[in-house]
């Protein structure tokens, strides 16, 4: 029979736990941040925000020099992937706004808000993932340095893409609009 | 002067002070200035429909959740950072079932307590048996008792310092694979499979089977299964780590080179003809695994590797002065080739052809 059978419950905390910790602490606001900036949603912005974390403290060194470029870039990709898979969401959220703009003093107004901020999502779900995440990026406050850290281009670059998604973003809005 | 791209105009939107030459020029060009006009007034619009309502986080409790998540780790078998979202179950199955089959093969070398494999052969595996073998997960609690932790390192010295295993240098990549090199490292990982003939009866009424006559003894006994540490080299783009975007999984890696310390199982409480029989008697188990397992001369030192029939095809061949096994074909789609020496695994794998495994096998220093 076996001798070495007692099972010890091992403490599985990794030598840079901690430094987990100081990367969370200094790194969670903006990661949500940029998750919110693409789905204006607290409760999904923070599970897109902790699901980026997990994935990250599972496969990398906290100490890593490319952990917040990593971050940033997962939270923005992983934000849209949930934008575009969620068509379902995007019909509850119109019912949602309707039953709202039922309470408040201008529900003209506030359907109004609501609508310009369906179709913005919808248009951002349709631009190809690179320019969408720059958009996402800087309109979250990364300076031009983050965001080519994040996308891994030249920080010369950047401005070049901002300026191309940015048409293309506007393009895609009007004709969602159809104004 | 030139005129100012695109890119430069933006930037200015956003940096307006610190353009020396490009300031100057655009005052004085009537071309750029209408062109940075467009710009900014784009610029502006997107910066207004990109406004989010304010976001209040807790920190702290956020923290707090992640720390506790759960959903972190599978039970069974730990998620390779290379693995394609939509070939996780098929792979998770077969993560099980190699799991199921080292159990196995711990119970049948039960004479000597101790598993510690010198020598390896393939059995083969059919979907079936995956599935009759992956619900054996559900017979009993597994616990790690010290849980695998896959890391990307940046280094070969650091790769070394986590899994104190050399890691093994290529002597010349085949054509086609590059040479961009990602080091990955494991320490040791143990498993205990405790089982439970309750857990078993209930987990066999769900799927509406009846389940084989339990041994006497069964129930409680424990199977200690160690694995690791590991070393593995990953040639190619490993964008898709993160496992959230799909949109990077294209850039699979090309070629991986491991190496692992040969697992080590130990168990208690049931006795060999016991466990054979009753594993081998679940329904759906084929009778060619049943076959297979049964040939295994010395089954204290044979590590049996599980080949998915329908996927790949093995020979054997001799790598570094020993048997090995070699799988797949020469059409490149995808090959590799695993040995055992010195009570270490060895695998190099990739979307190469079956002779350029066989190549940087016997190469590797």
């Amino acid at each position: 029979m076996g001798t070495n059978l007692g099972v010890r419950r091992v403490a599985t905390v990794r030598p840079d736990d901690e430094s987990f910790e100081t990367l969370f602490t200094a790194e969670y606001a903006r990661v949500a941040g940029i998750a919110n900036r693409v789905l204006m949603d607290q409760h999904e912005a923070e599970d897109v925000a902790q699901e980026v974390f997990v994935d990250f403290h599972r496969l990398h060194s906290a100490s890593a020099q490319y952990a917040p470029a990593w971050l940033h870039r997962a939270a923005a990709h992983a934000a849209l992937n949930r934008l575009r898979g969620s068509r379902r969401r995007q019909k509850r959220e119109v019912a949602q706004a309707a039953e709202e703009s039922d309470r408040v003093l201008d529900p003209q107004k506030l359907f109004e808000v609501s609508e310009d901020r369906r179709q913005v999502r919808e248009a951002l779900a349709r631009l190809a993932p690179k320019p969408a995440a720059v958009l996402v990026l800087r309109a979250s406050g990364l300076s031009y340095a983050e965001v080519a850290q994040a996308l891994g281009v030249g920080i010369g670059q950047v401005g070049t893409l901002l300026r191309r998604a940015e048409a293309a973003l506007r393009k895609e809005v009007t004709r969602g609009t159809s104004l | 002067m030139a005129h100012l791209s695109d890119g430069t105009l933006r930037r200015m939107v956003d940096e307006p002070d610190a353009h020396g030459a490009d300031a100057r020029h655009l005052e004085s060009c009537p071309d750029c200035k209408a062109r940075y006009g467009t710009v900014a007034g784009d610029a502006r619009v997107i910066s207004t429909l990109m406004t989010a309502p304010e976001l209040k986080v807790d920190v702290a409790s956020a923290f707090n959740r992640v720390r506790t998540a759960p959903a972190a780790r599978p039970s069974f078998g730990f998620r390779l950072p290379v693995m394609r979202p939509g070939s996780r179950p098929v792979v998770l199955a077969f993560a099980t079932a190699v799991a199921v089959i080292a159990l196995l093969v711990t119970a049948i070398a039960q004479d000597s307590n101790t598993f510690t494999p010198q020598t390896l052969t393939p059995v083969p595996v059919t979907m079936a048996d995956m599935q009759a073998l992956s619900q054996l997960s559900a017979y009993g609690t597994v616990s790690w008792t010290k849980q695998p932790q896959p890391q990307i390192v940046t280094s070969a010295d650091e790769a070394t310092s986590i899994s104190r295993l050399p890691v093994p240098k290529v002597a010349t990549l085949p054509t086609g694979v590059s040479s961009t090199v990602t080091y990955a490292a494991m320490g040791k990982a143990t498993a205990v499979f405790t089982f439970s003939t309750a857990k078993a009866a209930a987990a066999a009424a769900q799927a509406g089977k009846t389940l084989p006559p339990l041994p006497a003894g069964i129930d409680g006994a424990q199977l200690t299964v160690t694995v690791g540490p590991a070393v593995a080299e990953i040639y190619g783009t490993i964008n898709a780590a993160a496992g959230s975007d799909p949109t990077q999984a294209a850039g699979m890696p090309q070629l991986i080179v491991g190496e692992t310390t040969a697992p080590v199982a130990t168990s208690s409480q049931v006795t060999v003809v016991q466990f054979e029989n009753y594993l081998l008697s679940q329904p759906g188990i084929s009778p060619e695994l049943t076959a297979a397992i049964k040939a295994i001369g010395d089954p204290s030192t044979t590590l049996p590797i599980p080949i998915p029939v329908q996927f790949a095809t093995s020979s054997s061949v001799t790598v570094q002065g020993v048997q090995g096994l070699a799988l797949g074909d020469n059409t490149g789609v995808g090959a590799g080739v695993i040995w055992i020496k010195h009570g270490v695994v060895y695998g190099v794998v990739g979307t190469i052809k079956r002779d350029d495994a066989v190549n940087i096998a016997n190469q590797l220093t």
